[in-house]
């Protein structure tokens, strides 16, 4: 299979979570998360379609909601491409003292 | 699909007629507003109880020569956010002075029936499995109201000053 | 202050139970998300950026020490230890979990205050002019006649599903600084002929994508038929707003559909109806909520009081604050404290739980126990004595609100923009934190005067940009934050629509522009005296834009 035509992505589903409001990614264990970088990323259109999917059953099972499935840049960081979600993912850019890391801060 | 009034499940004894359909002699009839506008003769003498769905743009006005014939309203809306239901109930009910059966239709929540019951509705068409249990205590979620309406219960305001001041009819 | 009686007091916590059965339905699956939506906005509750966000009603802008404690704790207990005072009167905490909603509203409850109708398709919060009550150019405290709107809107079962949310404004002074004729209806307490008191009744205001500056529907509505009177104006607009376009739904669009005239021609056709229904209130419930607004015991002070009269002599900065933030007080020896929140480079609107505490015992010491929030997102002492003042200003200055710039250019509303919520296209905060340190030097602010700046993410204009002498509105241009320029706009008994100057701004770009505006005003103003918003009003957009884009 070629791969040179298929469009390059790479994307990770987000909510919040319905009991509390935090915003989650969802891990390739099917976890939902605090920290964007241990999302499971789709780099294909059907992997992408998947996790919608994905979203919409946790949504119907009332566990999230305002699912989204967002670009984030390629590589370990992950970081969410669009301002809007880079700052949902790492919080208000004017309270540094609030704000959360893209990576699960070491024990 | 059932029919519910504040206490939970009735007995609904009407049934819907299509436009193109015949009341059978002495039966218990909802029709269109439609065909009750063409053909409320034949209607009201044929059949025994005539009622009439209605939908949020109706003018009240040309439903008001048979108000008081009518057996029923059923007030239908598509969309639970769609807040003119409220309204007509209220409009029937104090400045039409509709007394029979008014019946919301449509995509409700039991949170919403305390409102519509304090506008004058009666009873609602709902889903199968909708939750009693929810629809019951919601309606009894408050003991007092702020605002005169319809046929809710003694306003704040007259319990406060008593009936002589409870403002003007 | 209004005191809760055993209704008020059975409603709220009701209401709390209420909602305690919704969340317990919601989180067990039984409501779906379209289905719960409504009945949490319509407890305040939003899910933002980060978080849910909860909108706690302060009613008219008026806030006991016993309630601002309450909202403190509160900001600790359950939030990340502060909240932030909004354009409306409201306070909005942005950390707040679904779970500990019921806990919230009953401690709320606890001391007279809820979340009720703070967002949702229902009537919301009513504001009013923050000087209630003490300010010289008043008829009637709007207080009173707000707390009759407020008791009757409260779960109003036939307005509470209506096209779009509905915001009223009230206020009993000549000067307008509640921003009425921006509000969906804006209530004026006026005088009529025979020396009675009444409302003139503006309808169809409102900010967002078509501003509007509110026609006058009805200049005298008797105080004994006001309630049957707006429900004419809310039922008439429940029949014929519209449903099909969230953009078209709100009440100014139905008023200018019809035309001002054909829409009070339906209202009076209506309200006989409305007012058939005895929805009025009795005088003796009137004079009952009167009652509560009855003015505090002040003590006889004879003016020049000295002590002031000699601080203001010999501190520079301190007679620069009582300029800026002291309104005169229609009690002699008395001034009303307007409390700046916005600390140069500061968040607008923001208190901690820490300066809530301090302010509140301030207000305990100083003021009579009493705090007002203002929609300049401020907060007032609104009885201080003169010679209290300069204690006042010292100690406002530990807590970090002393910043003398009421009305100035660094005095600046904005809304949360996308820092926090959901609806943003771009930032708001970061660009008033930094107007704010560049236009710091207090000379400067001064010697450019009165001249007020707002900013909102979005189009939805929550900072009020149209409002605004200049106005900045953040848009999305392809991904990046973008700036555009509205000047003219004002908010008080003037109100007028800031025009769209131009292109917008990059975020890097937009201080520079606002800078030019200034210097350009600076450079064309008759003299001294000519604000911002007069030499616009003489001299047109044209300079401005000239100097901003250059000569076309
Ligand atoms: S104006 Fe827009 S960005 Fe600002 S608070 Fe309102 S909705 Fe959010």
């Amino acid at each position: 299979m070629h791969m040179s035509n298929a469009k390059v992505i790479n994307k990770v589903l987000t909510a919040n979570r319905l009991r509390n409001g935090e915003t989650v990614y969802y891990t390739p264990a099917g976890e939902w998360v605090l920290y964007v970088s241990q999302a499971r990323v789709a780099t294909t259109q059907e992997e992408a379609d998947e996790l919608a999917k994905i979203g919409a059953a946790a949504y119907a099972a009332n566990l999230v909601i305002d699912v989204a499935v967002i670009d984030v840049t390629p590589g370990a960081e992950k970081k969410p491409s669009h301002i809007r979600e880079l700052i949902r993912a790492t919080g208000p850019t004017v309270r540094a003292d609030l704000n959360k890391p893209i990576t699960p801060p070491k024990k | 699909m059932a029919v519910v009034d504040r206490a939970g499940p009735i007995a609904d004894s009407w049934t819907r007629l299509a436009d193109d359909q015949a009341p059978a002699a002495g039966a218990t009839v909802i029709v269109s507003f439609a065909r009750l506008k063409n053909e409320h003769n034949s209607l009201f003498s044929a059949a025994g109880k005539v009622g009439v769905e209605i939908a949020g743009d109706v003018k009240l006005e040309e439903l008001e020569p048979f108000l008081p014939r009518l057996g029923l309203i059923v007030v239908r809306m598509n969309n639970m956010r769609d807040g003119r239901l409220f309204s007509i109930g209220r409009m029937l009910r104090e400045n039409y002075k509709y007394a029979a059966d008014m019946r919301a239709a449509g995509d409700l929540i039991p949170d919403q029936m305390l409102y519509l019951l304090r506008c004058g509705f009666t009873s609602f068409e709902v889903k199968d499995g909708f939750p009693i249990d929810s629809l019951r205590r919601s309606v009894a979620a408050y003991t007092h109201w702020y605002q005169r309406i319809a046929n809710s219960a003694t306003p704040v305001t007259e319990l406060r000053h008593g009936a002589a001041h409870g403002g003007e009819p | 202050m209004y005191i809760y009686d055993k209704f008020d007091h059975a409603i709220t916590s009701e209401r709390v139970a209420e909602f305690s059965q919704q969340v317990t339905r919601r989180l067990a699956g039984e409501l779906s998300e379209d289905q719960f939506r409504p009945l949490r906005l319509m407890n305040g509750l939003y899910l933002q950026l980060h978080a849910y966000m909860l909108r706690v009603a302060i009613p008219y802008g008026t806030l006991s020490t016993k309630q601002l404690r309450k909202l403190a704790d509160i900001a600790k207990k359950y939030d990340r230890d502060y909240g932030h005072f909004t354009t409306r009167q409201n306070l909005q905490y942005n950390w707040i979990k679904l779970e500990q909603v019921p806990e919230i509203l009953a401690e709320l409850g606890s001391v007279e205050m809820h979340a009720n109708q703070t967002s949702g398709n229902c009537i919301r919060n009513v504001t009013a002019d923050q000087f209630a009550g003490v300010a010289g150019d008043e008829v009637e405290d709007p207080r009173i006649i707000s707390e009759v709107i407020r008791q009757w809107s409260t779960f109003h079962p036939e307005f509470s599903f209506l096209p779009r949310k509905f915001k009223f404004a009230v206020t009993g002074a000549a000067k307008d600084r509640a921003a009425i004729q921006f509000h969906d209806i804006g209530i004026h307490i006026v005088k009529n002929d025979a020396g009675e008191i009444g409302y003139a009744v503006y309808v169809g205001g409102g900010m967002g994508r078509t501003p509007v500056v509110a026609p006058l529907i009805k200049p005298f509505v008797a105080r004994h038929e006001l309630l049957s009177y707006l429900e004419a104006c809310l039922r008439v607009y429940n029949m014929h707003g519209r449903r099909d376009n969230i953009y078209k739904a709100r009440i100014k669009i139905l008023v200018r559909d019809l035309g001002p005239v054909e829409y009070a021609r339906q209202v009076e056709e209506m309200w006989p109806l409305t007012r058939a229904s005895g929805v009025d209130v009795p005088a003796a419930e009137v004079a009952r909520i009167q009652a509560f607004f009855a003015p505090p015991v002040y003590e006889t002070i004879k003016e020049p009081v000295a002590a002031f009269e000699e601080s203001k002599k010999r501190d520079k900065a301190f007679a620069n604050w009582v300029k800026n933030n002291v309104h005169p007080h229609k009690v002699p020896g008395y001034g009303a404290v307007t409390i700046s929140l916005k600390p140069i480079g500061g968040i607008p609107g923001d208190a901690s739980s820490a300066q809530m505490h301090q302010i509140a015992d301030l207000s305990d010491k100083y003021s009579l126990g009493e705090v007002r929030v203002t929609h300049v997102q401020n907060l007032v002492l609104p009885n201080v004595k003169q010679a209290d003042l300069f204690a006042v200003w010292q100690r406002l200055g530990e807590i970090g609100f002393a910043e003398s710039n009421i009305g100035l250019i660094t005095d600046i509303i904005a809304c949360p923009g996308l820092d926090y919520c959901s609806l943003a296209n771009a930032r708001s905060i970061a660009i008033a934190q930094r107007l704010s340190e560049h236009f710091a030097d207090v000379d400067r602010q001064h010697d450019i005067g009165s001249l007020q700046i707002k900013i909102s993410g979005c189009i939805n204009a929550c900072g009020h940009h149209h409002a605004g002498h200049i106005g900045i509105l953040g848009v999305d241009r392809a991904g990046q934050e973008l700036y555009q320029l509205t000047l003219g706009g004002a908010g008080d008994e003037t109100a007028s629509i800031g025009t769209l100057i131009g292109p917008g701004f990059t975020s890097d770009d937009v201080v520079g522009a606002i800078d030019k505006v200034v210097e350009t005003y600076r450079g064309l103003r008759q003299n001294a005296g000519e604000t911002f918003i007069e030499a616009y009003r003489r001299v047109g957009p044209a300079p401005f834009k000239e100097a901003l884009y250059g000569r076309r």
